[in-house]
This record gives structure tokens, sequence and C-alpha cells, in this order.
């Protein structure tokens, strides 16, 4: 995670880097080309099928839209969460208080030491033993648990990134150092934060398809189901794939129009 | 440097993939090596022992029928969903896990003559009263099947419940036993194993009414296999003669 979280001005000497940063910035036209062809193609792909080849991509199509929705629910409450449980930890794992310090590094060791699968697994059944949380609550928590460590990761890597001299400057001007991390620290630690916060947005929307396993109604689930049925495997996954590609795409744009947006505030 | 990496890689991927590649060919030519394809997570028809067997009726019944009609079979562990796909894709030869002949699945695949009848019946928690069939349920009960069976299209076609359909029998139990459900829909067999043998279960589930479909399991193979689907039939027929299958019965299914 370390090497992609690095200071953009810093980057930008180093041509290998600067050439992996420009392609996520909006001067570089090739990205935009690359989105577009991809994005277009899979919608121009979705609508021949469901237009052309009616039966059974039409039956299908009309299938899936509740699934999309619970993908969605899922993946953005768990995002949520996950922000949450990510910043903190963030904060936690620079910490001066040692035990504060240990409790989220031993959270993030473990956490990462563990397939989300089997952590869904966990949640769902292992716990289900003690406590009853339902399906779509346990798929949001395990998801936000996961996701929250590799987040945390992150806000640690990109606070430390923002040069120490800040926190000094901001501590000799008689800030706390809670309002230096507010109003110092933190907005110049976003810049460098939100590129790989994005991706971790897009990873956490496919993996939401692991949820299907707690027999949560997603994309992936109600794919399952329709090709289970009519034995269409082909026609089906074809179609969720599809779907898959256009709402992570759309995802990716969105995270990247947030980046420009904070880079213009510069 | 790279080009030796790449050779290393290749070979690696020739050694992963040209054992089943080879092995499929092979099995293609001699049908009377073949592999069956089972999901064994359905006690008592096919599961997996403590010493990692698949064990069940159907193994034991598929067995027979292959020493019958001169078959070595070889059995691969298959979820359900999706078993269908790799018969068609050619990944096997032939499925036997409880599958019900349906004329819907006729199209894509051939059926052996039935080798057994099943039905689909309703488990519910011990403790709750007044529910003997699907029907007596509230507007919106969960109810619980294995993702793509009869069982679960059975639970679909009443609009009033929630269909939760879960990659294998057992996790729907379990959900029932936290309450998370509100009943499970099973084939007969399978619900007599888990609600009246299992020590973890019999406290907590019941069967309630009566089988309210009627179904006959059969030996699927790919479309268009006659060669394979003759064998099994002749092996199938041999087996009932020799009241084989009823002693299968009562050593798997009483």
């Amino acid at each position: 995670m370390a090497q992609i979280i690095r200071d953009p001005q810093k980057n930008f000497h180093n041509p290998d880097i600067a050439g992996v940063r420009a392609a996520s910035g909006k001067k570089d036209s090739r990205r935009v080309t690359a989105w577009g062809i991809a994005f277009t193609g899979a919608v121009a792909a979705v609508a021949y099928l469901v237009i052309f080849k009616r039966d059974p991509y039409l039956a299908i199509f009309k299938f899936l839209p509740d699934g999309i929705a619970v993908t969605f629910q899922v993946t953005v409450s768990a995002v949520l969460l996950a922000l949450i449980i990510g910043l903190c930890t963030g904060l936690a794992r620079i910490s001066e208080n040692k035990i504060i310090h240990l409790t989220a590094s031993v959270y993030v060791e473990v956490i990462r030491g563990i397939p989300l699968l089997v952590q869904l697994f966990y949640i769902y059944f292992a716990l289900g033993r003690i406590i009853n949380i339902p399906a779509m609550a346990s798929a949001v928590i395990a998801m936000a648990i996961c996701y929250g460590a590799y987040m945390g990761e992150i806000f640690r890597a990109g606070i430390q990134a923002v040069p120490k001299g800040q926190m000094e400057a901001a501590r000799s001007l008689g800030m706390t150092s809670v309002q230096a991390m507010r109003h110092v620290i933190l907005p110049q630690a976003v810049k460098t934060i939100l590129p790989p916060l994005g991706n971790e947005f897009v990873a956490l929307l496919k993996d939401s398809s692991l949820v299907s396993i707690l027999a949560v109604s997603d994309l992936l689930r109600r794919g399952r189901e329709f090709a289970a049925e009519s034995f269409t495997y082909f026609e089906t996954y074809t179609m969720v794939a599809l779907l898959y590609l256009i709402i992570t795409l759309l995802f990716s744009r969105l995270t990247g129009i947030m980046e420009e947006r904070i880079n213009a505030g510069k | 440097m790279k080009i030796r990496f790449l050779s290393v890689l290749i070979a690696l991927l020739c050694v992963l993939i040209l054992p089943d590649t080879k092995f499929r060919s092979y099995a293609a030519e001699k049908p009377i090596r073949i592999t069956v394809a089972t999901d064994a997570t359905w006690p008592p028809m096919e599961m997996i022992d403590e010493n990692k067997n698949i064990v069940g009726f159907d193994i034991d019944f598929m067995n027979a029928v292959a020493s019958e009609a001169g078959l070595e079979v070889k059995y691969k562990n298959t979820a359900w969903d999706g078993i269908f796909a790799g018969i068609a894709a050619g990944k096997y030869d032939a499925i036997v896990s409880s599958v019900t002949i349906l004329e819907e699945r006729k199209e894509t695949m051939d059926f052996s003559i039935p080798y057994i009848s099943a039905g689909q019946i309703l488990v519910v928690p011990k403790h709750v009263q007044g529910i003997e069939a699907l029907t007596d349920f509230a507007d919106g009960a969960k109810v619980g099947a294995q993702i793509g069976t009869i069982s679960a299209f059975e639970i679909k076609k009443m609009e009033i419940l929630e269909l939760k359909a879960y990659d294998d029998i057992g996790l729907a139990f379990e959900d029932m036993a936290v309450g998370r459900i509100d009943g499970v829909v099973c084939d007969t067999a399978v619900a007599s194993n888990f609600a009246l043998k299992r020590e973890e279960y019999k406290e907590k589930f019941k069967i309630v009414g009566k089988p309210f479909t009627e179904e006959h399991y059969g030996i699927v193979v790919r479309k268009g296999n006659t060669r394979l689907l003759n064998l099994i039939n002749n092996g199938i027929r041999a087996v009932q003669e020799k009241g084989i299958d009823k002693e299968l019965e009562e050593k798997w299914l009483k």
C-alpha cells in the first residue's frame, strides 16, 4: 500500500511514478479514452443484448435490478463505516499512547491476515451462535471491518506523508495537537489519501459480490439464481459481468472527479 | 533472465493445465472410465465423511450401477449451482446428485430412468405451532432452500414468502437454528437427516405436513451421450432386478 501513497510533489521529479500519477490526472487523455472505451463498450453491449437478443437477455436484465440495489446498499454502507473505522485506526496507529497504538496495530495485522470470505462466514455463521446479526448487517460489518484495516493503513501513510514541519509549525502557533490534526494535517493528507482510497472503494464494490454466500440477494446472487433455474450460464454471467463493469467504472470516474476537484482547489 | 522466467512460467502452466485436458480427451474416447459429479452437501444422499470420502445413497447406488454396467467411476465434488453448466462444458460425464427429473432440465441434459422417488417437505423450528405447509406462513416470512433446487422453485412460487437461497442446505439449517429464517424446504431424505438424526438439531427442528411434491431422481449425462446413457440405464435395471436398491435404501434412508 505504501508505495502508491507518495507526495505528488515528490513524484513529479520521478519520471516513473510521475507517469503513473499522470494516468489518474486530468491532463492525461489516455485514461479518459480507456475509460470511455470500456464504459461505452459495456453500455453498448448491454443495450445491444437487451434490444436485439431479447431471449434470454431481456429476462435476465429484468431479473437483476433489485440485486444491483442491494450491491449498492452493501457497498455504500460498508464504505461509510470503513471510512470511520479507517480514520480512527489510522490516527490510532500514529498515536503516542502505546496501548492505543498496539490495539490498532493488532487489529490491522489480524484482519489483513484473514480472507474476507472467511471473515464473512465467521461473523455470520460462527458468531451467529452467540449473537444474531441479520444477513445484511453482518455483510456490511464484515466488509467494513476488513476494509477499515486497509483504509487505516492508507490514512496512516497519508498523514505521515505530510512533512513534520507542518505539525511543528501549527503547534508553535498555539494550536493543540487535535486542532493541528484537524485544520492543518488532515486537509493536506486528503490529497495523498484520496487516490488509493478511491481504489479501495472500487475494490470493496467488487468484493461485495462475496456477500452472496450469506444468501444476501446482491447482483451476483440474483445472477446465480437466474442461471441455476434457466441454465443460461453464459448469458447470465455475461450480463452480470457487464453490469459490474459499468458500476465499477462509474465509481472509479466518481473518485477521479473528486480527486480533480481537490487538486484544483490547491 | 526475463526469457528464462517466462519459460519457467509456461512450463508451470503446462504442468498445471495439461493433465486435466489429457484426462478429458481420454474419458471422451473411452466412456468405460467416467467422471461423475456430485454436490456432496446433501446428506444422506451424498456427503463427505470424516475421512474426506464422498459417501451416501447416491454414491453406493452409482457404484452398484457401475459394476453392473462395467464402468469405472471417479467422483468429483462440485458446487450445485454450476453443476449443470459443468456437464454441458464436458468437465465430467455424468451427475448423480439427487437430481430430480424435470421437463425444463431435459432440454439441456439427458436423464436416466428414475432410480428413486422423493418429495419436498417443510422443516420448521420445534416451538413453532400452526405451520403445516408453506401456505400457513405469514406474509414476508423467510424460508430457506439450496440455490437452484426444486425446493427453491417451490418457495419462489409462493409470492408472499421471501426465498433465502443458500449455497448448500447445511447453511440454511444453521441459519434456522440461529433464528434468522422461519423454515427450510428440502427433500424428504435430507429433511429427516437434519431434523431427526443430527444431535445438534434434533431438539430444535421438526418436520411438518406431508411431502408436497412427487419427484423422481435420475442420473444425468451430457445431452446426446446415448452410449453412456444406455450403459447406465441397463445398469440401473440390473441393480433394481437384483434388489440392491432396496438394500441401499435400508442402509441409508431408514
